[in-house]
């Protein structure tokens, strides 16, 4: 687990030192004018300076001396599980505008719910229909929010 | 004084309309049942919520919003006592003794002392509040640019020592936070920074995205991983008959409450998550004092009494830097005031005087919102109990079709989701590897404003950092933040001197 502390901390260190690189092309300035980039490169080399003592730090225990909550990975079919629950999500954000609200609203419910281990269809697709309406009705004609219509147009 | 009790007064008037009410109302009942389904707490509830009050009079949706924020907390406290899994961090304490009540058949009396206790906490910080928000609005005036950067630093060195296992940590997460606070238009000069030539990056990043995203989705994903059926079997369901206390609980209860009051108050005035050290503050002088100490753990009222007046007095006591110097000490009033500025509201010493109906409106709501939770939560305890038992795979669901819906209703936009996602996923790993959201949260909606402070000082100074140095608030500051930093090197010398003393 150490190892992947180490790792961690050096994305941290990266991605200061592209926070202060990025600052580089913007004005700096003068501490007494200050340019739109002198804040963010103070950050950067800030971040840059923490995440390199977080890594020394680590380097220099012999022993491990902290250990995360949980594991990262408990076993494969969590893995699967997370990474068709993101993925979803995603193809849900993907397809928002077009399907629409109400189409969406249904199928991110189905899909979810079927990862998360509910496994009779009938109950699934009753529920989700249910979420979907109620969710439409609730939002799209009692709030008046401008939810995509999508091409069902509802 | 007198003058504060007339505001008072005025302001029960704009709070006891039948429209507030209602949003008071749904505020708390809405609140109760975010705090009560675990994972879903306090801030990830209000930030999900914000979209709703978009429609609403600033007054009307900040009412709700504080509803939310003492629901989620009151309802915290009842899964701790049912469930022995906290709602929200604050509640952790309440777990103790009040599951051990619980398991003793006595979970009524433990749920009504809390809300006993937090009715005469909410009493005691609303009279706090009213009787020194005003003056210190007043000494707030004396703030510039340099007494607010050094009291942000010392906001963010505070919250990132008492958060988490690692100071470093938390640190950095508060420095990843300013920089994504830079995203957007440079709040000085206007130009473009990290934008990379999108017009959505332009307005930054929606703060509102990055806190469903790290405390909604992320504890959305860490369920997801958890073991299917985990909650549903163990909840203790109280009978509505069971729930009243005995004149010798209320007797035991009512010197914690008090003390509690007083703790919570008083830690809620400080930066750092207050209703977490003062409700372990609050647990730890019970026991000190009491003269059955060995009866804590085992189901002592006072250690349920003590630690719930504190949380939420501390809770009320939040809202006064929020309100007063426009700068949030905790994550919950960071969301609050970024709905403020949703509103048009901007928090500071002025508000008080350029927004006199919302603050007074919003200080007697919160009154009225504490009497709303004692008297209609305590009767609905079974069923926000039996809540619990609704499968995960269904609830969960749920919340990311809410999440989702909430976040395309802040600006219409789709790349918001996306923002939220990633924010999702990156919160779903900070948990795995014990990074703290809070810091980078605060950071966030503090960022731009530190960094107005920041250069209007240098530019006051002419390039001078001594500046800082030579007056004397920000000088306390600084000096206070100093130690902070220094208070975790000393402990960490001190424990390896005494490790080699040791060994010989």
């Amino acid at each position: 687990m150490k190892r992947d502390e180490i790792i961690v901390g050096m994305v941290i260190f990266l991605f200061g030192a592209a926070t202060a690189l990025l600052s580089l092309r913007m004005p700096i300035g003068t501490f007494r004018m200050a340019g739109t980039g002198l804040f963010p490169l103070c950050l950067g080399i800030l971040l840059m300076i923490l995440s390199a003592a977080f890594v020394l730090k680590l380097f220099l225990q012999h022993k491990k001396i902290f250990t995360p909550k949980e594991t990262i990975v408990k076993a494969p079919g969590t893995i699967k599980q997370i990474v068709l629950f993101v993925g979803t999500l995603g193809l849900a954000t993907l397809f928002f505008n077009k399907l629409g609200y109400p189409l969406i609203a249904f199928l991110l419910i189905v899909a979810l719910l079927r990862i998360l281990g509910m496994k009779r269809w009938t109950w699934n697709i009753l529920l989700s229909l249910v979420t979907a309406i109620t969710s439409y009705f609730l939002f799209v004609q009692w709030l008046k929010i401008p939810l995509p219509k999508g091409w069902i147009g509802l | 004084m007198l003058e504060s009790l007339q505001h008072l007064a005025t302001g029960f008037t704009i709070a006891a309309t039948i429209h507030n009410l209602f949003y008071c109302l749904m505020g708390t009942i809405v609140g109760t049942l975010i705090g009560v389904l675990p994972g879903i707490g306090p801030i990830a509830g209000i930030a999900l919520l914000i979209p709703a009050t978009f429609g609403l009079h600033p007054t009307s949706a900040i009412i709700m919003l504080a509803g939310i924020y003492y629901g989620a907390m009151y309802g915290g406290s009842t899964t701790s006592i049912l469930l022995n899994v906290p709602g929200e961090t604050a509640s952790v304490i309440t777990c103790i003794d009040g599951y051990q009540m619980a398991q003793k058949g006595r979970a009524g009396p433990a749920l009504a002392i809390c809300a006993i206790g937090s009715f005469i906490a909410g009493t005691i910080g609303l009279f706090g509040l009213v009787f020194l928000a005003p003056p210190l609005a007043q000494a707030a005036l004396a703030f510039g640019p340099p007494e607010y950067f050094s009291l942000m630093v010392f906001g963010f060195v505070v919250l990132s020592n008492v958060t988490g296992a690692s100071l470093l940590k938390a640190l950095m997460m508060a420095i990843v936070g300013l920089i994504i606070g830079t995203i957007g238009l440079d709040p000085v000069t206007g130009d473009a920074r990290f934008t990379f030539g999108s017009i959505y990056l332009l307005g930054g990043i929606e703060f509102v995205a990055v806190a469903i995203g790290l405390f909604g989705i992320g504890e959305v994903l860490i369920n997801v991983e958890k073991p299917a059926g985990m909650l549903e079997q163990r909840v203790l369901i109280p009978r509505l008959r069971e729930l009243y206390p005995t004149l010798r609980d209320i007797k035991r209860s009512i010197g914690p409450i008090l003390r509690g009051a007083g703790i919570g108050f008083g830690v809620g005035l400080v930066p750092g998550p207050a209703p977490v050290i003062a409700t372990y503050s609050s647990y730890m002088i019970e026991r000190k004092i009491s003269k059955t100490p060995d009866d804590f753990g085992k189901g002592a009222i006072e250690g349920v009494a003590g630690p719930e007046s504190a949380n939420n007095s501390a809770c009320q006591a939040a809202f006064i830097p929020l309100f007063v110097l426009g700068i949030p000490f905790a994550p919950p009033t960071a969301i609050l005031l970024g709905a403020l500025l949703i509103h048009g509201v901007s928090p500071g010493p002025l508000m008080i005087s350029l927004h006199p109906g919302l603050f007074w409106g919003v200080v007697a709501s919160m009154y009225i919102g504490n009497f709303i939770l004692l008297v209609l939560n305590l009767p609905f305890v079974p069923l926000f109990a039996n809540i619990l038992r609704i499968p995960k795979k269904i609830l969960l669901p749920l919340i990311i079709l809410f999440c989702i819906t909430g976040m395309f209703t802040v600006n219409n936009s789709v790349f918001d989701i996306w923002v939220m996602l990633l924010l999702g996923g990156i919160g779903f790993l900070m948990r795995k590897w014990a990074y703290e959201g809070a810091p980078l949260l605060l950071a966030l909606v503090l960022g731009p404003k530190l960094e107005v402070a920041f250069r209007q000082s240098l530019m006051i100074s002419h390039g001078d950092f001594g500046f800082f140095f030579n007056r004397p608030i920000s000088m306390a500051f600084l000096l206070a933040t100093m130690i902070f930093l220094v208070i975790p090197l000393i402990r960490v010398i001190f424990k390896k001197t005494m490790k080699g003393g040791g060994r010989q």
